[in-house]
């Protein structure tokens, strides 16, 4: 487990919501970057210099969180107040959990194949399915309701995710 | 060129050092414009080749190079291939043509040792040779050499970086910052003044080959993706045509077993055909044949050249392909594609290039200079002296970061292609009831298990007091800095106590090896390490009064009466103490100044940042800064939160 402690919202001077564009981040990233990064600081007094590093690593580190719209989807509700980690959360639906590992296994058995066709395919159909997942969970997040119900969206993000990385993975150890 | 007169008094110039495989060069800025740095021969290239004496003489570059024929063993060429590497690395078993010596310690396994002229050396020691020629030769032109930025290949990893940096600090420089050399290429190309785009930089030295590309966006560069081969370059090209001149040479006889001297004649030959066939249709070279009196007379025209080096243009374009790949670009996107290296001068390389990218490369900075330059130009950057509002240099992680768990599986704390300086805490618990040790084994590297990562530091927390499997909480801190080099921390974190170990990595020097081998390169040892600390403690000295008095100009209305009082009698003491000769005393002086500016530092990073983001939702800023506390203090909350949760 990492330890989060600081709302990484605030530290960009962000509103917690879900509903960034990868580009809104980034923007924000560059413009505190160009005020806190250690290059600026270079001719400072050391105890300055100090200073520049760890506001910059800061930023840097809520920046990483945010623009993975999984971690970012756990900080808005952890600054709702949600608990959030996978032990803290509920599990899985059987049929989900079932679901999943036959894809895995189709794509275990296209890698043996070296079956890359097999592979874009799975990677492509994983990756609509994250997307119809993050519309959800960003109706959920930044809706008025309650944010519980994007515990389990959550989770099964968690599974595509893991998904998507094996196929990288594959692809990576393929293409050579 | 405005004649520059001797000063001693001069102020310090920064200078941009780019330290080669093959060959190193320093570069300063004058007149606006970045210069390669020449010698009396005019020569601005020196090779990257020492040469040690029977009695202690030390030469570097061309003259190294000349006596590297008839002392090959003496004489060290091609040390940058061994920066940062362990005595066990399979790299360094690889490159055996020096007389390696085996550790005789747990410490000395973290550095490849050879025998030169009965001495022990380190490839950080040898490096450092090479920077003080280079500072020498900056020295000579520019009186007083400041700031240096050195440049490094942008998949170096931590322990090369760290010896880089090592290096230059025995070498006696001021070392700003290390620089990724496709960055510095792109800054001597003034693509920073473009705003936006998408580069490649195709970088074909004499031993090695790298592919980066570059995204530029709103002054802010990036690192997107690096890859290359380290054993492919120029060299090869001339051992592809000089394996063909040999046979003429040899007279029939087989090649494999000619004399050196023959092959040495043979490569020789190759590359004058090779610089021959950059302007040239064809070359005519006289070779001598063995058993001869007459020689032979051969004709190579470039396409029969081209066609011997097919084999190894083609090696890169796996790896531009591979890059691009990584980068998420396809090559119809790139706005520009940047040549550096020797190699690249090559017809056929740059119409290779100009095929895999699909467009012509940029390639009217000297290749051989372009790095060097750009490092001139980031060190007049970073000493304050350009217009520094611009231009933002955002280095990546080049490789993963991780901790060895149980079964020798990596977890992976800081993955490849943060954005640095970056920082993760990661916590671990205890697997044996009363275990009172932690062992901890840091690498680097993408693969899975830790034995086929690089090993970066091991160390043992100690201390835990004894408590069931699973209780001991244990909270690693990983911090990597601008330059991309690491420090680790680990702390115990159930009992309340804390147990804090600072680690930097295991391949770096500590301060005191630093010491004693500059003891020993230094003929008046004490003495002259006194004065060296003097320069030392002055120039940061000067810097922080600088600092003190440019800030006090522009934010002194954040100050009120009494802090403003204090910082002035700090800043008078301190410019008194600058005029004195003792380092103890200036020493005490800057971290006086240092406390007293602290709080007003703080205050003024917060107006940076309102600047920056002027107009945005300020009022979330303010929160957000008062927030961002650094490492640190999350560290003592988080150890707060977990004792919390203990009490439930």
């Amino acid at each position: 487990m990492t330890g989060v402690s600081t709302n990484a919202f605030a530290t960009l001077g962000l509103e917690p919501k879900f509903g960034y564009a990868r580009e809104e981040l980034e923007r924000r990233h560059k413009e505190l970057s160009k005020a806190l990064h250690p290059d600026r600081y270079v001719s400072a007094p050391a105890a300055e210099r100090r200073m520049a590093l760890s506001r910059a690593i800061e930023v840097n580190e809520a920046f990483r969180r945010l623009k993975d719209p999984v971690k970012r989807a756990e900080e808005v509700l952890r600054v709702a107040g949600v608990a959030v980690g996978e032990t803290a959360e509920p599990k899985a639906a059987p049929d989900l959990l079932m679901e999943m590992m036959e894809s895995r296994e189709a794509l275990a058995d296209a890698a043996r194949k070296r079956d890359t066709a097999t592979i874009a395919k799975l990677g492509g159909e994983m990756t609509a399915r994250e997307e119809r997942l993050l519309g959800k969970l960003g109706g959920i997040l930044d809706g008025d309701g309650s944010k519980d119900a994007a515990l389990p969206i959550l989770g099964e993000l968690r599974y595509t995710r893991r998904f998507l990385d094996e196929v990288a993975a594959q692809e990576e150890a393929l293409l050579g | 060129m405005l004649l520059e007169i001797f000063d001693p008094k001069a102020a310090p110039k920064p200078i941009g050092i780019d330290l080669g495989t093959t060959n190193s060069l320093v570069a300063r800025m004058r007149d606006d414009r970045p210069v390669a740095i020449a010698d009396c021969d005019l020569e601005t290239l020196v090779p990257s080749a020492v040469h040690y004496g029977a009695h202690g003489e030390i030469l570097v570059g061309r003259d190294a190079m000349r006596v590297a024929a008839v002392d090959p063993r003496n004489t060290i060429v091609s040390v940058k291939r061994l920066m940062g590497r362990g005595a066990d690395d399979a790299e360094t078993r690889r490159l055996s043509t020096f007389e390696f010596v085996a550790p005789t310690s747990e410490a000395e396994k973290k550095s490849v040792r050879f025998k030169v002229q009965g001495k022990v050396m380190t490839p950080i020691e040898v490096s450092a040779d090479i920077l003080r020629k280079l500072k020498q030769l900056a020295t000579d032109e520019l009186a007083r050499v400041g700031g240096a930025v050195i440049t490094v290949p942008a998949y170096f990893d931590d322990a090369q970086r760290q010896a880089t940096k090592d290096a230059g600090k025995l070498a006696g420089l001021d070392v700003l910052r290390l620089l990724n050399e496709p960055t510095a290429a792109a800054l001597a190309y003034g693509l920073d003044k473009k705003k936006d785009g998408l580069f490649a930089v195709y970088d074909l030295g004499g031993g090695t080959f790298d592919v980066t590309v570059l995204r530029l966006e709103d002054g802010v560069f990036e690192v997107k993706s690096t890859g290359g081969d380290s054993q492919l370059g120029g060299d090869d090209m001339d051992r592809a045509l000089g394996e063909v001149l040999l046979a003429t040479i040899v007279g029939g006889a087989p090649i494999e077993g000619a004399a050196p001297e023959l092959v040495r004649v043979a490569l020789d030959a190759a590359r004058r055909a090779k610089h021959a066939l950059t302007d040239a249709e064809t070359v005519e070279l006289e070779l001598p044949v063995r058993g001869k009196s007459e020689g032979a007379v051969v004709t190579v025209t470039r396409a029969d050249f081209d066609a011997l080096i097919q084999p190894i243009v083609e090696r890169t374009g796996v790896a531009c392909r591979r890059a691009l790949r990584d980068a998420g670009v396809k090559p119809g996107e790139l706005d520009g594609v940047i040549l550096v290296g020797g190699s690249t001068r090559v017809p056929y390389v740059k119409r290779y290039v100009e095929e895999t990218f699909g467009k012509a490369p940029l390639d009217d900075i000297d290749p051989d200079q372009v790095v060097a330059l750009g490092a001139a130009i980031q060190a007049h950057v970073l000493a304050g002296e350009g217009d520094k509002a611009d231009v933002l240099l955002l280095d990546v992680l080049p490789l993963s970061l991780g901790i060895e768990t149980m079964g020798g599986v990596v977890e992976r704390i800081l993955p490849r292609n943060t954005t640095i300086p970056t920082g993760a805490r990661q916590v671990f618990t205890t697997y044996a009831d009363k275990q009172t040790g932690f062992d901890l084994h840091v690498v680097q590297g993408e693969r899975e298990l830790a034995v086929d990562n690089r090993s970066l530091a091991r160390f043992t927390l100690k201390g835990i007091p004894p408590m069931p499997a699973g209780m001991a909480r244990l909270e690693i801190t990983f911090k990597v800095d601008a330059d991309g080099l690491l420090e680790v921390a680990a702390k115990e974190i159930t009992t309340g106590i804390e147990q804090t170990v600072e680690v930097k990595p295991s391949y770096g020097l500590s301060d005191e090896e630093v010491e004693s081998m500059l003891l020993a390169a230094l003929d008046h040892g004490e003495e002259d390490l006194a004065a060296r600390r003097l320069i030392e403690e002055r120039v940061e000295g000067e810097r922080v009064l600088g600092a003190t008095q440019k800030a006090l100009e522009i934010d002194a209305d954040l100050l009120d009466a009494a802090e403003r009082g204090v910082i002035e009698t700090s800043v008078s003491e301190l410019a008194t103490a600058l005029r004195g000769t003792s380092a103890g005393v200036i020493h005490a002086k800057v971290e006086l100044l240092d406390d007293a500016t602290k709080a007003w530092a703080g205050r003024r990073m917060d107006r940076a940042v309102e600047k920056a983001i002027a107009g945005k939702t300020v009022g979330a800023i303010e929160e957000g800064v008062a927030d961002a506390r650094g490492v640190d203090a999350h560290v003592a909350e988080h150890a707060e939160r977990a004792a919390q949760r203990r009490g439930d």
